[in-house]
């Protein structure tokens, strides 16, 4: 037997310390306080499964779920239409659009403005006397009437999902973009040669490619997505407003702790959000997998 | 590319550094800590208001008072943890009415009724319902405030004049005393093209003052007293009759509301072009407390001063207010009493801070003295401060529970949602009592 050093562990025990202390004891602790009924102070009270079976029956988790995908899955198709739109754009051979840094840097922009500021300034700009998309849009003739954006259920997660879409795409574009040019340019040229047109380019050779890397932003969106809280939380009152429209999983998880009180049961919201989050990446992961394998083979 | 290399090796170096600087420098602190520790009093609050009597404290005892302001939203979530753990916790801290009465039937706050502090004996120095709001469910105080924040309507002294004949706060309070006495003004200025409110939710705390019961009682059962329930009716008929101008608490257009006529289109659904642009209306009046007029008004209507009054509505009512106690761990009780003391029955210093900030307080012996010198230039020069007073004195002690500010909140939800049209007021109710069984699973809903 080969006589090892030791001494290597002693490099990497502080990460495995921290990562102890910090991460698998609260998953840990967590996990017991999913059986306890917890008010954030004094002893957790055991409760068994209680919390199971209560958040197996709670239309309102149900609806943060429903909403959560409602406003991630227009998200989500927007922000990648639109990015592999201009991905597709930028990488073509016939326009060699100059300036692509520049561009790459004002899409990207949005995403650099903090989530609170935000969500002020589309608090105001939603503003449905004074808001200046309302008075934009009558000037331009689009709409008659002011619309009261925040105030209805479709159209507040409908300008949640815009608003995510304008903060992500530039992001999900320079990723694509990264993918793009990842592809080999005598593709290009020679479906040039051969004939084929923007679209067939694009179909045949730009999306074929890009799997892997749509994967990768499928699936990083998804669990982003699936944990979205802060702008629903800061656009509106905190509680979901209008009509529970904007409640999401993570937005109800924090109210039902820190709001509330209710560490227990948000422990559990937190254990079914991490189920849900495993479920759809394997799931995603597994479809595009077996079509990529079902295409080779 | 070299360049740059180095450039960014020398930025990682100095973040390195200044990291490692970070961490001896609270290694040492808490090192000799002990010795450093032993005159700071570490005092934590949600607003800045502090700053100045810690100044005033320091300069007296010779004592160093670190001040953290954590703000409202993240205040008790980060104050929780410390206090549990006795970690890097305050010495003295505040706390706003909304978690209040989470916190006295704790052990965060030291038992104010036991020796050496005997803050029983203060009992009658502070108005009754201030005093009351300090103490946990067996009668110990914990906590007390150097104010009393009762509130009053706040309303243009112009329009008064002009619709309803007078601007006199005395005979507006008599025709705003009754729920018929309001809708009739409302009606008065909306002949006139004015607009009573700027919203429904303008009217909750005198539907919450009428019939003065605890949201939840000693059997944890939500109490719906009818005036809650009336609450719906009364929110309706305010939308219904265009007695109010879409103009809710906090939003750009309340802000607006207050220096002049503001874009308003009642049933904005049905409104042509030309009439959304046009249709302007001025709101009369603002239920607002004491800090409202320091906070909310005068900076939202500097040009306006001098046209404002205040007067009383259907009922009484307080919003907000700020207590203070001493952490029941901390070392430094008697410091930390002393600044408490000062806080709030420190005779010189109250009359500064009165005069100053114009801050209403809560303890008497000082009240008796300066309440008639107020005339605020503001209100036309009326004494507020009286009336505040006479306000507080009113208000019932005894019925705030730790629910409150939730309930509240979902209840002006539901409200909400009926006067807009989405619900019924069957559904609403209903919604309301499932929301309160989802949040509060102890509490028996009707």
């Amino acid at each position: 037997m080969k006589k090892l050093n030791h001494k290597g562990y002693y490099f990497i025990a502080p990460f495995f310390a921290i990562f102890l202390v910090f991460n698998i004891y609260p998953v840990l602790l967590t996990f017991y306080y999913t059986f306890t009924r917890y008010e954030g102070y004094g002893k957790p009270e055991f409760i068994g499964l209680e919390n199971y079976t209560r958040i197996l029956t709670d239309g309102y988790f149900l609806e943060a779920f429903i909403n959560t995908w409602k406003i991630w899955g227009l998200n989500f198709a927007l922000q990648l239409g639109i990015a592999l739109f201009l991905a597709a754009l930028f990488s073509d051979l016939r326009y060699r659009i100059k300036g692509i840094g520049f561009f790459r840097a004002v899409f990207y922009l949005p995403n650099l403005i903090t989530i609170s500021s935000v969500a002020i300034l589309f608090n105001i700009m939603l503003d449905w006397q004074h808001g200046s998309i309302n008075m934009f849009l009558m000037k331009i003739g689009l709409i008659s009437d002011p619309i009261n954006w925040l105030n209805e259920p479709a159209t507040a997660q409908i300008s949640v999902a815009l608003i995510l879409t304008w903060m992500w795409f530039g992001y999900t574009f320079i990723v694509l973009m990264a993918g793009v040019s990842g592809i080999p340019g005598e593709l290009y040229e020679a479906a040039l040669i051969d004939g084929a047109n923007r679209w067939q380019t694009f179909v045949h050779i730009t999306l074929p490619l890009l799997k892997p890397i749509m994967l990768y932003v499928m699936i990083t969106s998804l669990i982003g997505g699936l944990q979205l809280f802060d702008l629903p939380m800061l656009i509106t009152d905190g509680l979901g407003a209008p009509e529970g429209s904007l409640n999401t999983m993570v937005l109800y998880l924090y109210n039902q702790a820190f709001r509330y009180n209710n560490y227990g049961y948000a422990a559990t919201i937190a254990y079914a959000l991490f189920l849900i989050t495993v479920l759809f990446s394997v799931v995603t992961f597994r479809s595009m997998y077996r079509t990529n394998a079902k295409k080779e083979g | 590319m070299k360049k740059r290399l180095s450039w960014s090796l020398l930025l990682t170096l100095i973040m390195g550094i200044a990291l490692l600087a970070g961490c001896s420098d609270s290694g040492s602190a808490s090192g000799d800590g002990e010795k450093e520790d032993d005159d700071v009093l570490k005092v934590w609050s949600f607003t800045d208001e502090l700053k100045e009597p810690i100044k005033t404290f320091e300069e007296k005892n010779g004592v160093k008072v670190e001040l953290t302001i954590v703000p409202i939203a993240d205040y008790p979530t980060k104050l929780k943890p410390v206090l549990e753990s006795g970690v890097g916790a305050p010495d003295v801290f505040t706390g706003e009415v909304a978690f209040l009465k989470q916190w006295t039937d704790r052990d965060y706050w030291e038992n104010l009724s036991q020796e050496p502090y005997n803050a029983d004996e203060l009992e009658g120095d502070y108005i009754d319902y201030v005093y009351d709001l300090g103490k946990d469910s067996e009668g110990n105080v914990k906590a007390l405030s150097w104010q009393t924040t009762p509130g009053g309507i706040f309303y243009k002294r112009s329009i008064a004049k002009e619709v309803l004949g007078t601007d006199d706060p005395g005979q507006l309070g008599e025709m705003m005393s009754s729920w018929d006495g309001l809708f009739e003004v409302g009606e008065q200025l909306k002949a006139e093209g004015y607009r009573l409110f700027p919203d429904e939710g303008a009217i909750r705390w005198f539907a919450k003052g009428e019939d003065p019961e605890p949201w939840v009682n000693e059997d944890d059962e939500l109490v719906m007293t009818d005036a809650k329930l009336n609450y719906f009716d009364h929110a309706k008929k305010l939308r219904e009759k265009d007695y109010t101008a879409f103009a809710p608490e906090w939003s750009p257009s309340w802000n607006a509301s207050m220096s002049g006529p503001i874009a308003y289109n009642g049933g904005w659904e049905e409104v042509d072009e030309d009439a959304a642009a046009s249709d302007k209306t001025e709101v009369f009046s603002y239920a607002l407390p004491t800090w409202g007029l320091h906070s909310v008004l005068k900076p939202n209507a500097e040009d306006t001063s001098g046209d404002w009054g205040v007067t009383t509505g259907p009922v009484p009512y307080f919003w907000g207010g700020t207590w203070i106690g001493i952490y029941s761990g901390s070392e430094k009780k008697d410091l930390a009493w002393d600044f408490v003391k000062m806080m709030t029955h420190d005779e010189e210093f109250l009359t500064d801070w009165a005069k100053e900030t114009g801050d209403v307080l809560s303890y008497k012996p000082v009240n008796e003295k300066i309440k008639d010198e107020f005339s605020e230039p503001f209100l036309n020069g009326q004494n507020n401060y009286t009336f505040f007073l006479d306000q507080a004195k009113k208000i019932e002690p005894g019925i705030v529970t730790k629910y409150d500010q939730q309930l509240d909140t979902l209840l002006g939800g539901q409200v909400i949602e009926y006067v807009d049209g989405k619900k019924t007021k069957e559904e609403a109710i209903e919604e309301f009592y499932k929301q309160v069984k989802n949040a509060y699973p102890e509490i028996k809903t009707p």
